[in-house]
């Protein structure tokens, strides 16, 4: 199997501190997988993550994407064309409609769909929203139907790596379930490799591996 | 493309602040509208009233100076301009046109003068006082329309052709085909010494119309304008030479005076424009530009200031989406052009708006204005008329201050319009860039979250 994404003695620290976010962090994930990050808050789950989707750079150590190192490849287009992010708090344009955030993102990954609004209306409806909601604007939406635009978004430009912050974690029990289904399908049925930041057991359990961070470390459960 | 179709969505999904931003641009454009249609009006005004007038250069003997330089033993009584000095003052580069005639003072013993009482008499030290000007080459008044030829009489151009006024030829019963003797005057101290006064037998070629008359007939009559029978320069070939140039600018003043000292005018002599005759016509109009320019250029950089930081305002509530599209992976280039699309659609919007608005403002307020300026130079347009003194051409200039100018927009005030505006939409999009560009999205995003 084909390794997708590694990590090699990746540490960080933020602007003007002196302390190391991430100490030495090294770990491999594959495509066809489901992983879970799981961690107390302030372990560096989320600054992982960050560094994972492209949208910051490690002090130290490298990120490699099929052998490139993130730091000396375009991040721009790495986030607009190989990785899905999946946002705790969705991270949507609030005043357009769904549609219309799934549209922006194909454009701006360059996608070749002649049709994007059909594509983009079937691939809601894959992940649960009909037609009425997905011309409704964001702010209209409930926090679950937010998170499946959210993640209909993250699979528009059909990335294989899916990466998901607390995808649950402000969703009900049913909606949940719903996420991690299609979370599992992405992974087992379409081959993405899906890294998953949660406290959730629930997410968790889902997971092929689970790693654990403390203190800016982090280690094979 | 598709940065374009987000523009578009973007202002509508921003309607209340882009109203704002719009108001300000659309206001903008308005002034910036009207000032440069009334200036650029203006300037054509201008340009075509230096086309068709120029600026009459005045020479004239400054007596202060001829009696300090006198009395330093640099001049004496008999410095004067040559005629030959006159016709060569008159090739410059500085000036748009010349005009060289002759002329001198005559009396009749046939034709009465107009506002002549009584017979013949001696005065001013003249053996015969005059009462006529016989002028020679004086057309002017013909191409501006302040003397009108009457049907049935030609132009004179022959040595000894002649016309003369309305006023005159009634008054003496003169017709076309008819002749008259004239007589050049003598000073009584040359007569005294046999000097005979020059005689000219005029034929009369045709009768012409004063359509600008003379202020007064207070004083000599040879300052009526009736009294002068013009004929060609040739009929009168020793006679004083009097000649009119006309400058393309006030400000070549300076230069055309050198030229003229080089060319051996006498310090004695001053170089004056009519400055002051200019000033009135045209100063209304340079008045008006002067304040629409300074309020065009105020409400600019106020506009501007606002729109800056209406804008960096506006962005900065926009921040979360500037950083969710980073995050998505738009570059931060295509994130500023899609900023300045915005800015340009707005400001696209405002200039259709404006430019009906502007259009239809521009000419009352340039009335409005014009009229304002108008009434500051009334003094100096109550001395329009200008009187010379003996031995001269009466002169008349009846153009009245402006008070009234077409306002029009041309492809060249549009063409500045548009500039302005989209150098006033980058500005404000600028604006927002130079802001958004600091921020890494996952700082933003952090931020928010």
């Amino acid at each position: 199997m084909m390794s997708k994404l590694s990590l090699n003695n990746v540490a960080y620290k933020y602007e003007g501190t002196k302390k190391n976010v991430l100490k030495g962090v090294s770990a491999t994930f594959e495509a066809g997988k489901i992983y879970a990050i799981v961690g107390k808050s302030g372990s560096g789950k989320s600054t992982l993550l960050s560094l994972i989707a492209g949208l910051d750079i490690c002090t130290s150590g490298k990120i490699l994407h099929d052998g490139e190192d993130l730091k000396t490849i375009d991040r721009d287009v790495y986030r607009a064309k190989k990785i899905g992010v999946i946002f705790q708090s969705f991270n949507l344009i609030t005043n357009a409609t769904a549609v219309q955030n799934i549209i922006l993102s194909m454009n701006i990954s360059g996608s070749p769909e002649n049709d994007k609004k059909q594509f983009t209306y079937d691939l809601l409806q894959r992940i649960g929203i009909d037609r009425e909601t997905a011309a409704r604007k964001i702010l209209k939406l409930s926090g679950g139907e937010q998170q499946r635009v959210g993640i209909a978004r993250a699979l528009s430009h059909n990335p294989n790596i899916i990466i998901a912050d607390e995808p649950t974690g402000n969703l009900d029990t049913e909606t949940e379930d719903d996420i991690l289904k299609i979370l599992t399908i992405l992974a087992h049925d379409e081959g993405k490799c899906v890294i998953i930041v949660t406290h959730s057991k629930k997410v968790s359990s889902i997971a092929d591996e689970i790693w654990g961070m403390k203190d800016g470390k982090i280690t094979r459960v | 493309m598709y940065i374009i179709y987000n523009a578009f969505q973007n202002i509508g999904r921003n309607i209340s602040r882009n109203i704002l931003l719009a108001s300000i641009v659309f206001a903008i454009i308005a002034t910036t509208l009207v000032a440069l249609m009334i200036t650029n009006t203006s300037n054509r005004i201008i340009d075509e009233y230096k086309g068709q007038f120029g600026i009459e250069v005045t020479i004239e003997r400054n007596t202060q100076t001829f009696v300090d330089m006198r009395q330093r033993g640099e001049a004496s009584m008999g410095i004067t301009i040559t005629n030959e000095q006159y016709i060569a003052f008159a090739d410059s580069n500085l000036l748009q046109r010349s005009v060289i005639m002759n002329g001198t003072l005559v009396y009749s013993e046939t034709v009465t003068a107009i506002g002549q009482t009584g017979e013949l008499t001696t005065g001013h030290g003249y053996a015969i006082a005059p009462t006529m000007q016989l002028q020679g080459n004086n057309w002017d008044d013909f191409k501006n329309g302040h003397r009108v030829l009457l049907p049935g009489g030609v132009m004179p151009s022959r040595i000894n052709e002649s016309i003369i006024s309305e006023g005159l030829a009634e008054l003496n019963g003169i017709s076309v085909g008819d002749t008259i003797r004239l007589y050049g005057v003598v000073m009584e101290q040359a007569a005294a010494m046999g000097f005979v006064p020059a005689v000219y037998n005029l034929v009369i070629t045709g009768i012409y119309f004063c359509v600008a008359e003379s202020v007064s007939t207070w004083g000599s009559t040879t300052l009526i304008r009736q009294n002068e029978i013009l004929t060609v320069a040739e009929t009168m070939p020793g006679a004083q030479v009097i000649a009119r140039y006309y400058l393309y600018h006030p400000s070549d003043l300076e230069a055309f005076e050198q030229e003229l000292r080089v060319k051996g005018l006498h310090p004695i002599f001053d170089v004056n424009t009519d400055e002051h005759l200019y000033n009135a016509i045209v100063g209304p109009v340079e008045g008006m530009r002067g304040i629409v320019m300074t309020f065009m250029v105020v409400v600019f950089i106020l506009g501007a200031i606002i729109l800056i930081l209406l804008s960096s305002i506006a962005i900065r509530e926009r921040k979360y989406e500037i950083g969710v599209l980073r995050a998505m992976g738009m570059k931060k280039a295509k994130v500023a052009l899609g900023l300045w699309f915005e800015m340009v659609i707005i400001t696209a919007f405002c200039l259709i708006i404006g430019i009906f608005a502007g259009s239809l403002a521009a000419q009352p307020i340039s009335n409005r204005l014009l009229v304002q300026q108008a009434e500051n130079v009334q003094n100096i347009q109550d001395n329009l008329f200008v009187g010379r003194d003996l031995g001269s051409f009466s002169r008349v200039v009846n153009d009245d201050p402006i008070i009234e100018i077409p306002v029009s927009l041309g492809i060249y005030t549009l063409l500045q319009l548009i500039l302005i505006s989209l150098f006033l939409a980058s500005l404000a999009a600028f604006a927002a860039i130079s802001k958004i560009t600091k921020y890494e999205p996952i700082k933003i995003l952090m931020e928010r979250n």
